[in-house]
C-alpha cells in the first residue's frame, strides 16, 4: 500500500514537472518578441554643433 | 513675436506649404523667391507631362538635351544613390505608379493599388550623364521628389543673403544668426533646435498615404512602400539635399542601421519607431 502511494506521488510529481516544462517552453517560444512593442523610445540625438532650446520654433520639418 | 526686421512669406507650391524668412528683405524679394520656386517646380515635376522632367522620362532610351538645373539634379541623384548604398534611388517612379501614386495627393485621394510592385534598377546602370545631355535606359522613369525640394531650398537660401531660412514642404535650409542672434529655432522631432548654417528634413511614412500600407516612401529593393520598423526620421545636416537623403535612407534602412548611418552623416537625428 505504501509502495503504491509512493509510486503515485512520484508519478504525479513527474507529470507535473513535465507539464510545467511543456507549458513554459510553449509560452517562451510564442513570446520571443512582441511585434507590436516599440523597439526603443523615440530619442533626439544632438551633436555639440546643434543646440536645443525652449524657444518657440518659427517653422518645422513637418510638411503640410 | 519675431523682430520686424525679419520678413516672412508663406505660399503653397509643389503640393505643400513653403515658407521663406529673410532678414531685411523687401516684399518684392520674397515674391521673387516664390516665383523662382514655382518656376523650378514646374520644370521638375513628374505630374505635368509638359515639364522638362516628364519629357526626359518620356524620351527614355535616347540622349536628351537637359538644362543645367536638371543636369545638376541628375548628378545629385547619382550621389544620393552612392551615399545611401542604393536606398535613395530616383528610379522608383515605375514602382510608385504601379502602387497607385499617379498624381499629386493635393489633387485628391489617389486610387489605392497594391496589386503589383517592381524593384528599382541600380541607378548608375540606367542613367548616363554628359555635359548638357543625359540618357535613361528604356523603360526607366525617375521622380526627383524630395531631392529636388532639398536642392531648391539650398539654392534659394544661398540667394537670399546671409540671414535667411527657406522651408519647402519640410526640406529646410537656414543661414545666419536667425531672428535674435542665436540661430533659427526650428521644430524637429518634438523639440526645438537652433540652426545657423544648417539644414533639416523629416522623412515619414505617416503622411502622404493613400491606402492600407501605401505611402510615398518606396523601398527601391522591393518596389513596395518601406516597412522598416521606423515611422519617421528627422535629421540636421549642413545642406537640405543631404538632409533629405540621410532622412530617407535612414527611414528605409530601419532601426538597426539608422543610428549608425545618422551618426556618420548628420549632426542631430530623431528616430521614431513604427
Amino acid at each position: 500500500m505504501i509502495d503504491l502511494r509512493s509510486l503515485l506521488l512520484k508519478a504525479g510529481a513527474t507529470a507535473l514537472t513535465l507539464a510545467t516544462t511543456v507549458v513554459a517552453a510553449n509560452y517562451v517560444t510564442a513570446h520571443l518578441k512582441n511585434p507590436a512593442a516599440p523597439l526603443h523610445p523615440a530619442v533626439l540625438t544632438v551633436a555639440p554643433s546643434v543646440r536645443q532650446s525652449d524657444v518657440k520654433p518659427v517653422t518645422s520639418t513637418y510638411a503640410s | 513675436m519675431r523682430p520686424d526686421r525679419i520678413a516672412e512669406h508663406h505660399f503653397k507650391a509643389m503640393g505643400t506649404t513653403c515658407s521663406v524668412f529673410v532678414e531685411g528683405a523687401a516684399e518684392a524679394t520674397l515674391h521673387r523667391a516664390e516665383a523662382q520656386v514655382r518656376g523650378l517646380a514646374a520644370r521638375l515635376t513628374r505630374f505635368d507631362p509638359r515639364s522638362e522632367l516628364s519629357r526626359f522620362n518620356a524620351a527614355a532610351g535616347g540622349w536628351v538635351a537637359v538644362s543645367p538645373e536638371l543636369e545638376t539634379l541628375l548628378r545629385e541623384s547619382l550621389r544620393a544613390f552612392e551615399m545611401s548604398a542604393g536606398l535613395v534611388n530616383v528610379a522608383v517612379l515605375p514602382a510608385m505608379v504601379a502602387i497607385g501614386y499617379t498624381r499629386t495627393l493635393a489633387a485628391g485621394p489617389t486610387q489605392a493599388s497594391a496589386s503589383s510592385a517592381r524593384s528599382a534598377p541600380q541607378l548608375p546602370d540606367v542613367l548616363q550623364i554628359a555635359i548638357g545631355r543625359a540618357r535613361l535606359a528604356p523603360g526607366v522613369g525617375i521622380d526627383l521628389g524630395g531631392i529636388a525640394k532639398g536642392w531648391m531650398a539650398d539654392r534659394m537660401c544661398e540667394r537670399l543673403g546671409g540671414n535667411a531660412l527657406v522651408n519647402l514642404g519640410g526640406d529646410l535650409r537656414a543661414r545666419g544668426a536667425g531672428p535674435d542672434g542665436a540661430g533659427w529655432p526650428v521644430g524637429l522631432g518634438g523639440s526645438t533646435v537652433m540652426l545657423d548654417d544648417h539644414a533639416a528634413a523629416t522623412s515619414s511614412v505617416l503622411r502622404r498615404r493613400w491606402g492600407e500600407g501605401l505611402h510615398h516612401v518606396i523601398d527601391p529593393r522591393t518596389g513596395w512602400p518601406a516597412a522598416s520598423g521606423l515611422a519617421e526620421v528627422s535629421v540636421v545636416t549642413r545642406t537640405a539635399i543631404d538632409a533629405e537623403i540621410v532622412a530617407k535612407a535612414a527611414l528605409i534602412a530601419g532601426p538597426e542601421l539608422a543610428p549608425a548611418f545618422c551618426a556618420a552623416h548628420a549632426e542631430a537625428w530623431w528616430l521614431r519607431p513604427s
